[in-house]
Formats: structure tokens, sequence, C-alpha cells
């Protein structure tokens, strides 16, 4: 109990005094979750520039460009002179797009044949092009429905039958949970998740290295008391350090769902109770993951340079920003090893989704074995570093 | 003794760099194995480019002959499968909560009835918008899908009335779009986010990699003999430094554009001088703002969490999963200050849209700033901090 005790006060101590430490494992805390939702403030993209060139110059041209001005997701850029200066200005990045409404567009119409309006839509933001093109069809489509509503009535169908030839059935798409569509959403809340992670493997890795320079600095007499050897002290010195992170990022995780979460305007729709025994396991799978990749830290800023570039294969393997059809199979299982990948997913789930705790009950198990095992192993590399400290010493002692 | 020559000098220093890493190989973590590794994991993981086959679930309270049309539409679209056919909706929603599925498809009861009587019933398409990838696929496939079987309803029921099958055609919808999407006309998302993800995985070990080279001198207590071995002077010591990361970097950087864009056929219609000097500029740019953060915080450990936090978040920030334009001015401030916003801009300029290069002039002067201003804010300090042994040893 005294091996436990003092590992907690040491932990705390390192933590708290230790400005290397303080800046990882508190301030970074704080720094990346108000920095990181930043370039997400808008949330939706705002309305894409598409120019129209009008080569008709009629009542029908002038209300179709009427139609995509009005559209939402899309602002009318001024006009350009031509499709090459239009073109010019896709390429440059300066308009998403460009529609060129053909001659003889609106007699066309009234010949009652079809017309085509051509659209150039730049691609290469996947989700903007989605949303230009969304617009520019659904303006046609209106301009399309109001056409042979008319034609329809003209021919002497009533209203609501010329409505039901028009369009035997509607579909209705409705977005599920992010129902704004917010890009914020989307990446945000599970990045939320992973800094609980990424600033323990780095922090608790940062202070194993240090303790690993000391001892190396120390005498063989105080080394050889200040670590007790054998596998009941290891243990006790885990859970010691366990049970000081998992209470600190209790506080955190408290923060991040119950302050940081509401402040951005992301829901939490699960119950907090719920939450709360989903964030255990991963707490206690990420600390027991920091600790037995600390044993593998000989000095101080090695673990900063193992960790830092994890975060954003991290973000991929996570199957949320990637979906995990896509994944080849190696790397769904590869991204099972870090506990942030069930943690995301279920966390989503409880607070986005509105599931509760029998829904995820995959991730908890996954969450639960990996606390097991990085637990054994942070035990087992303990134990064994303990005893290896001290052969260290003895040649030192008899020399 | 004179003092050696410039050039004598640096390459007294590349020697001492080369046996500093045969007497810790570890360092070549940074170097090669980790940045190698890394990047064949993105290219693994985006390689398929399009998610397809993505599964959703259809609640058919019809059972007709249409309603079954409907799913079969469905499963033959590209992005996505029916992995199930329920026959109520509560089922469904948990299924979409558990993440079985990415979407619903709810065909109304009497959908073949009322389509038959013109009440012009409602198929309804709820899709996962918390993961939005897949949910915008399928909001889009499930919308052509079932506007292609409508159009054909359609035309059958003006056929049925007696218009001529060409007439009916030309009916529906009068107005066309015919909408072309260039520079990634496949929409491949592989195509879009590897030439911007590998560069930003490329910086945050270039610029790791020179925070560890200059910081681990300090650190070591080396400084001194650093400079020394340099003749004492800062700019040849570090030339000597950084000439064999730089060239390694920079030769790994056009390995990877040569990767993309001749062995994996991501499209590249611009200017090769102009990419490949852009992404050469970027590796020295991420050295000189690593040598600042050594120089100025003098502190090892310090200059590695400022370099994580500058590169590490850099991605957020570059353009690539939110538009530059849809950030407000703090962000966008932020992400002009930071080298790999600027290369993500010349590298979807050049590659994607075969900007022509005046157009991507901005993003290479952008570049050439981040590495002369940084030195020139740095060597002075540098030269201060390597001699001051205050400075050396701190953790």
């Amino acid at each position: 109990m005294k091996t436990w005790w003092r590992a907690v006060r040491e932990e705390a101590r390192a933590v708290f005094t230790d400005a290397g430490a303080a800046l990882v494992l508190v301030a970074a805390v704080f720094v990346y979750a108000v920095v990181y939702p930043t370039p997400y403030v808008a949330g939706v993209l705002q309305r894409l520039p598409v120019a129209v060139i009008d080569l008709d110059h009629t009542a029908m041209s002038r209300q179709l460009t009427r139609m995509i001005d009005a559209h939402q997701f899309i602002e009318l850029a001024p006009p350009v002179p031509d499709q090459a200066a239009a073109e010019r200005a896709v390429r440059e990045g300066r308009l998403a797009g460009y529609v060129v409404i053909p001659v003889d567009f609106e007699r066309t119409i009234l010949r009652g044949e079809r017309t085509r309006v051509a659209a150039l839509v730049d691609a290469t933001y996947v989700l903007a092009y989605r949303q230009a093109l969304a617009g520019l069809l659904e303006a046609a489509g209106t301009l399309s429905a109001g056409i042979e509503l008319r034609r329809a009535t003209a021919a002497g169908a009533a209203p609501a039958v010329a409505a039901s030839l028009r369009e035997p059935f509607h579909v209705v798409t409705r977005p599920l949970f992010n129902a704004t569509e917010s890009y914020a959403t989307y990446i945000v809340p599970a990045v939320l998740v992973l800094i609980l992670q990424q600033t323990q493997l780095v922090g608790v890795g940062l202070i194993a290295g240090t303790r690993r320079e000391r001892e190396r600095e120390r005498t063989m007499a105080a080394a050889g008391l200040l670590t007790r050897p054998g596998p009941a002290a290891a243990l006790l010195r885990v859970a010691g350090r366990t049970a000081f992170y998992v209470l600190l990022y209790g506080v955190y995780a408290l923060l991040y769902f119950g302050v940081i979460f509401p402040f951005e305007g992301f829901a939490v729709r699960s119950p907090a109770a719920d939450l709360a025994w989903f964030t255990l396991p991963y707490l206690l799978a990420a600390t027991m993951l920091a600790q037995a990749l600390g044993a593998f830290f000989t000095d101080r800023e090695t673990a900063m340079f193992a960790i830092v570039w994890t975060s954003l294969p991290a973000v991929f393997l996570a199957g949320f920003a990637w979906p995990r059809e896509a994944m080849p199979a190696w790397t769904v299982v590869l991204g099972q090893f870090l506990p942030s990948t069930a943690a995301i997913d279920g966390v989503l789930r409880l607070t986005q989704l509105g599931a509760r705790l029998g829904d995820v009950s995959r991730q908890i198990t996954v969450l639960w074995a990996l606390a097991g095992a990085y637990g054994a192993l942070a035990v087992l590399l303990e134990w064994w570093r303990a005893g290896r400290g001290r052969d260290q010493v003895r040649p030192a002692a008899s020399a | 003794m004179t003092a050696p020559s410039w050039l004598r000098a640096v390459a007294a220093v590349m020697r001492r760099e080369v046996a500093g890493w045969r007497a810790h190989p570890r360092e070549l973590l940074l170097l090669a194995v980790l940045p190698l590794a890394s990047g064949g994991l993105f290219i693994a993981l985006l390689e398929r480019g399009t998610p397809s086959e993505l599964p959703v679930a259809v609640v058919d309270f019809d059972r007709s002959a249409l309603s079954r049309r409907i799913t079969r539409a469905l499963d033959a679209s590209p992005s996505m499968r029916v992995s199930t056919v329920l026959g109520s909706t509560e089922e469904a929603a948990n299924l979409v909560r558990r993440g079985s599925v990415y979407g619903i498809v709810t065909v109304p009861a009497d959908f073949e009835n009322d389509l038959r009587r013109g009440r012009a019933p409602t198929v309804v398409v709820d899709y996962n918008a918390q993961w939005m990838l897949p949910g915008s696929l399928i909001r889009r496939d499930a919308r052509t899908a079932a506007a292609t079987l409508g159009a054909g309803v359609e035309i059958a029921a003006r056929t049925a009335r007696g218009e001529p099958a060409s007439v009916a055609m030309a009916r529906i919808e009068p107005v066309q779009v015919d909408a072309r999407a260039v520079f990634n006309p496949q929409l491949n998302y592989g195509h879009f986010l590897l030439p911007a993800v590998l560069p930003a995985m490329l910086q945050i070990f270039v610029l790791l990699q020179a925070v560890a080279a200059v910081g681990r001198e300090l650190r070591r207590a080396t400084a001194g003999e650093w400079l020394g071995v340099a003749g004492q002077r800062p700019w040849a010591a570090l030339a000597g430094k950084m000439a064999l990361p730089t060239a390694w970097f920079a030769g790994l950087a056009l390995a990877m554009l040569i990767l993309l864009h001749r062995v994996m056929h991501v499209p590249m219609r611009g200017s090769w001088p102009v990419l490949a000097g852009g992404t050469v500029l970027l590796v020295l740019a991420c050295q000189a703002v690593g040598v600042m953060l050594v120089a100025w915080t003098a502190n090892l450990r310090l200059a590695t969490s400022f370099a994580a936090f500058y590169g590490g978040v850099a991605f957020a920030f570059a353009g690539v999963t939110f538009p530059l334009g849809g950030m407000t001015w703090g962000p966008r401030a932020w992400a002009d200050l930071l080298p790999l916003r600027h290369y993500v801009s010349l590298a979807f300029e050049q590659a994607m849209r075969g900007a022509p290069v005046s157009a991507s002039m901005p993003e290479l002067c952008a570049l050439s700033l981040f590495v002369a201003v940084p030195l020139a804010l740095s060597m002075p300090r540098l030269a201060t901090v390597l001699r001051d042994a205050r400075c050396w040893g701190r953790l």
C-alpha cells in the first residue's frame, strides 16, 4: 500500500511540478481542445461562387439565373466575358464552377423539346463539388418542374394529376444525427476523444523517460532503495500511476463532454452514466498503453518524437473520417490496437447517435481487452525494468 | 592551426553527423523508418479512392414488385449494397446506431397502389450524416437510383396515355444539366487526400528531425564541440548538419511525387518544375522553422513541444478537411503561418487544376519566405545559444 501511494504521489508531483510534463498533460489538453475546433467554426461550407454565362438573354434564361442565385449553396459570381475566362477562373480557384445557358434556350423549351445547360464544376474538393452540383441540379429541377406543370395543365390535366405525372413518387433525403451536416460535428468530437489518448502517450512517456534518466544518474544505494524489485511492487506502482491518470483524465473527460461539447454545439444524447461507463475502460486502456510504451523510452524527449506523428494516422485508422469499408482488412485490425479507434466509434455513437451502452458493447469489450493486455504488459515491463536497473547498478558497486 | 575553409568545415560537420548516426542508429527512425512506414500506411488506407458497397437497410412496408425493384436498384448502385430488408423502422434505426448500416431507405405501405392511382407516394432516404463521407455518397446514389426508376415509371405512364415514347422522353425534365466534373472527374478521395496527407506527414518528420538534430547538441552539451568542428562558423555548422537530411528528405519528397503521379496515376496537369520546386521548398521551410524553434527556446524539449503543436495540427488548417475560404479570419491567419497550407494550395493548383505557373507564384514566394525569414531571425541567436554553456544540458 505504501508503494502504491508513493507511486500516486510521485506521478502527481511530476505532472504538476515538471514544466515539461505539465505542458503536455495539463496545458496541451486545454490548448488543443480550444485550437483544434477553430478551422471548423463556420461549420458548413459558405456559398460557392458560380458564374452564369447567359447566351440566350431571355426571360426564361434570366429565371434560371435567378433560381441558381437563390439557392442556399451557391453565390452568383460577377458575370464573366466568355467561357475561356470562366475556365481560367476555375483553374485558378476563383470560381467553383460555371454554367452556360445556350442560345435558343427559351425557344427550345417553348417548342416542347429538351434543352441542355452545360455546367463545369471543380471537383478538386469533392465535398464542395457535391454542394455546387446539388445547387445547380436543384435550381434546374425547380425550373423544369414549373415548366412541366404548366405544359400539363395547358394540355388540360388537373393540377394534381399533372403534378403526379411529372413525379410519380417523391424522394425525400434526410440527414440523421448531424442534421445541419456540419463539418465541425463530423470531425471535432472524434479528435477531442483522440487528444485524451495522445497527450497521455506523450506525457506519461516523458515522465517515464525522465525517471529512467534520473535513475541512471543516481548512486547505487539510492537506486536500490527507490525502486523496489519484484512483481508485487511493480503491480502496485503501475496501479498507483493508473489510478492517478484515470482520475486526472476523468476530470478532463468531464470537462470535454460537459463543457466543451455544449460550448461547441455538439450534442450529448446519451445519459451521463452510459458515457462514464464507456469512458472508464478507454482511459484505462490509454494509460496502460502509455505506461507500457513508456518502458521503452530511455530519455526525456524520446516519447515526443515517438508519439507526435501518430495522431494523423490514428485519425484515419479510427474509421470516422475514412470509412472502415474502404480500408484494407489489415489496417482495420491494426487500428483496433489503438484504444482511440474503439473509443471514438463508441463516443460518437453514444453522444451523437444517442446509442445506449448495449449498442456499443463490442467497443466496450475491445477497450477492456486492450486495458487488460496493455496493463499486463505494463506490469511485466515495470518488473523487468526494476530488476534490470539493479543489475546495472551492482557491477558498478563492486568496481 | 589555420581555420579550415568554409567548405572543408561543412564536410567535417557532415562526417561528424554520419559518425553520430553510427553511434545512435535510433536517430535514423525519424529520418527514414517512420516516414516510410507512415507513408506506406496512408497509401494502403486511401488507395481504393472511393468507398463502395456501403451497407444500407431497406425498410419495405409495401412488399410489392415495385418496392423490390427499388431495392434492386439501390443494391446495383456503385456506392452501396442493401445488407438487410426489414419490416420495422425501429430495427433499422438500431442498426444505424450500432454501425451496421449507414442509411435507411423506407418504402411506404401501399406504395405501388398509390403510385398507380397517381397519389405520388414518398420514398424516404435517411442517411447517417455523422459519418459524413459515406452519408453523402448514399444520399447522392439513393437519389439517383430512385430518380432513374421514377423516370422509367413516368415514361411508362405517358406512353400508356398514348404519347409516343420519344416525345415522353423529351417532356420529362425539359431543362437538363450536363454537369462536367473537372479536375477530379472520378471523385476519387484518394487523389484528393494523398497529395495533401503525405506532405502533411513529411513536414512533421522534417520539423521534428531538424529540432532533434540541432536541439540534441544543446541537450547533450556537445554544441561547443559541434561549432568547433565547423571552425566556429554557425552557418557552416548548420549547413553540415542539415545537408544530408535535406538531400534525403528532398529525395523522399520527389519520390513521393513520382509514386503519386506516375505510378498511382493521380492526375498531374501542371508544371513539374513548380510542383517539385514547391516540394523541396516545403522541406527547407520546415527545417528553417525547426532551427528557429530550437534557437529561441534553447531547449530541446520545449522546442519539440512547439514543433509538435505547429506541425501536428497543421493538416486541419491546410484547407483539405475544410476549405480555407470557409474559415474565419483567426484560423485563416494561423493557416497562412504554416508552410503546409501554401504547399497544399500549390499542389492542388498544379497537379489537379493545371493552373498556369503564374497562379502558383504567391505560394512559391510564401514558401521561400518560410525558408529565409526564420533563418534570418534565428542565426545570430543560434550562434549565441550554441556558445552559451548555460543553455547546454537543459532538460
